[in-house]
């Protein structure tokens, strides 16, 4: 999604963007078989020359595994695949999710409802033979050549989309003189200037959801705001319920004591990071995010809601009771405090 | 006599022996001052605050300003103003200055990862951003 500013400026703002992705989505997409990553992918153990944007893209996600000390980890591709994400999230998606809960057995019905994200799942196994290898990485900026540990893939999901988010939103604030928000799969990046009162933004579960779907609204003036979620994208692989955001360190789908979290950061990549290392570090993720004072908002199963760094507390009014399914309990809350809840 | 000329002799070499002592001190101590100071301004570190140790504390946010270009330059640091209510969210709505046109355009719903980025078409029409549904920040 893009908006701006000033209508006039649309055009060239979208072309702007449209020319970015493009740029990006060569270098860095898992799933095209001509990309730069997938061909980086096939000679692993080796040191390939690749095109500028992956290196780039690369350093970005290896930056962001030395900040978290390995919780955003691209090397995460092999536990991936293991996992069932192996293909385009539709054709997995098509593929994968059981069918509605209605009329089937209570065991069944609770594995829908973890399948669907209303519930954590239990903890899965998904391989011993993955090992974070970050470290192992080696990229050579001047000879832009990148070699990875044999038999490791990159995946660079957890970075790739939210940086093309902040490189799209410049260049869309760039061509069209103007204020530009981009949006991508929910990643928002604010370019140039805000409107007066900010980009208004519905932070929810799902960014598919109608913008009137249980959250909260914020306006965001400047940089990026970015949420993760176990509750979306999850698929079933023999009987098991998978998510994509996979603990390094067990090499499995993590099961966060989070269902979602929301950072806004000086840019969008930024953003990003903190959101999936949050989710990983369970309840080490609060004291972590106001050590480094950013603005953050924390939904855990209950739909307990914990707000930190200056996050505006959901007005108690606004606050949704609607399952995210639209079938289960209401189940959103702010303590009675005005939403400065801590979690327990 | 040449014994008492002796001891006053050696009691003189151990005077001059004892101040060289003192002034190398003095001198290998300015010395390491002036080192430590080189080295200081040369090879700057990191503070104690910025030290990282999972699941407590992390990365320190150096002063704010520098963006994401390289992998040396990754941190993470708040925006320049937090988000703030949304002005539906506040009891006084109309005290909220009116936001200016605003043109969008909506992605196709799903389309997350970075090989599946593109921006839809656009609509034309400009709106202004209080009639225009929030754009939706959600897992992906």
């Amino acid at each position: 999604m893009l908006r701006v500013t000033d209508p006039a400026a649309l055009a060239p703002a979208r072309a702007a963007v449209e020319l970015e992705l493009a740029a990006i989505d060569r270098a860095c997409s898992r799933f095209r078989k001509d990309s730069e990553l997938t061909r980086l992918n096939a000679r692993s153990g080796r040191p390939v020359r690749v095109d500028p944007l992956l290196v780039d893209a690369l350093e970005i996600a290896l930056g962001a595994a030395r900040l978290t000390c390995g919780d955003v980890d691209p090397t995460i591709g092999r536990a991936l695949e293991l996992a069932g994400y192996d293909r385009d999230w539709h054709a997995l998606a098509a593929r994968g999710c059981e069918p509605a809960a209605r009329g089937r057995e209570p065991a069944a019905r609770g594995r829908e409802r973890v399948a669907r994200g209303l519930e954590p799942a239990a903890p899965v196994t998904v391989t011993a033979r993955v090992r974070p290898a970050w470290q192992q990485v080696h990229v050579d900026r001047d000879a832009c050549t990148i070699r990875v540990p044999a038999g490791v893939r990159i995946d660079l999901g957890a970075t790739a989309k939210a940086w093309a988010a902040d490189r799209a939103a410049r260049s869309a604030a760039r061509a069209g003189a103007c204020g530009a928000l981009v949006s991508i799969g929910g990643d928002i990046a604010i370019g140039g200037s805000a409107p007066r009162g900010g980009w208004l933004v519905r932070v929810t579960d799902d960014h598919r959801s109608d913008p009137s779907a249980p959250g909260q609204t914020v306006a965001v003036l400047d940089g990026g705001l970015a949420t993760s979620s176990t509750a979306v994208r999850r698929w079933s692989q023999r009987g098991a319920a998978m998510h994509h955001i996979i603990d390094p360190r067990t090499a499995s789908p993590v099961k966060s004591s989070w269902r979602t979290v929301s950072v806004a950061a000086a840019d969008c990549t930024q953003a990003n990071i903190a959101t999936t290392a949050a989710i990983v570090r369970r309840a080490a993720a609060p004291a972590w995010l106001e050590s480094l004072g950013l603005p953050a908002r924390l939904v855990d199963w209950s739909g307990r809601i914990t707000t930190l760094g200056g996050w505006p507390a959901p007005a108690p009014g606004a606050v949704q009771l609607r399952d995210a399914s639209g079938s289960g309990p209401a189940r959103e809350e702010v303590s009675p405090t005005g939403g400065k809840a801590r979690a327990a | 006599m040449k014994r008492r000329h002796s001891a006053q002799t050696r009691d003189a070499a151990l005077r001059r022996l004892g101040r060289a002592n003192r002034w190398l001190i003095a001198g290998s101590l300015a010395l390491t001052a002036v080192l430590a100071e080189v080295a200081a301004q040369a090879f700057p570190g990191k503070s104690l605050h910025g030290t990282f140790t999972r699941g407590t504390t992390g990365p320190s946010a150096n002063p704010r300003g520098s963006g994401t270009g390289s992998a040396n330059s990754v941190e993470l640091h708040p925006p320049a103003q937090a988000p703030e209510s949304a002005p539906e969210e506040e009891s006084d709505r109309s005290e909220q200055p009116a936001p200016p046109a605003e043109s969008s355009s909506q992605e196709p719903a799903g389309r997350a990862q970075p090989s599946e980025q593109q921006p839809a078409p656009a609509q034309q029409q400009p709106q202004r951003s209080e009639s225009s549904p929030p754009v939706v920040s959600g897992g992906s």
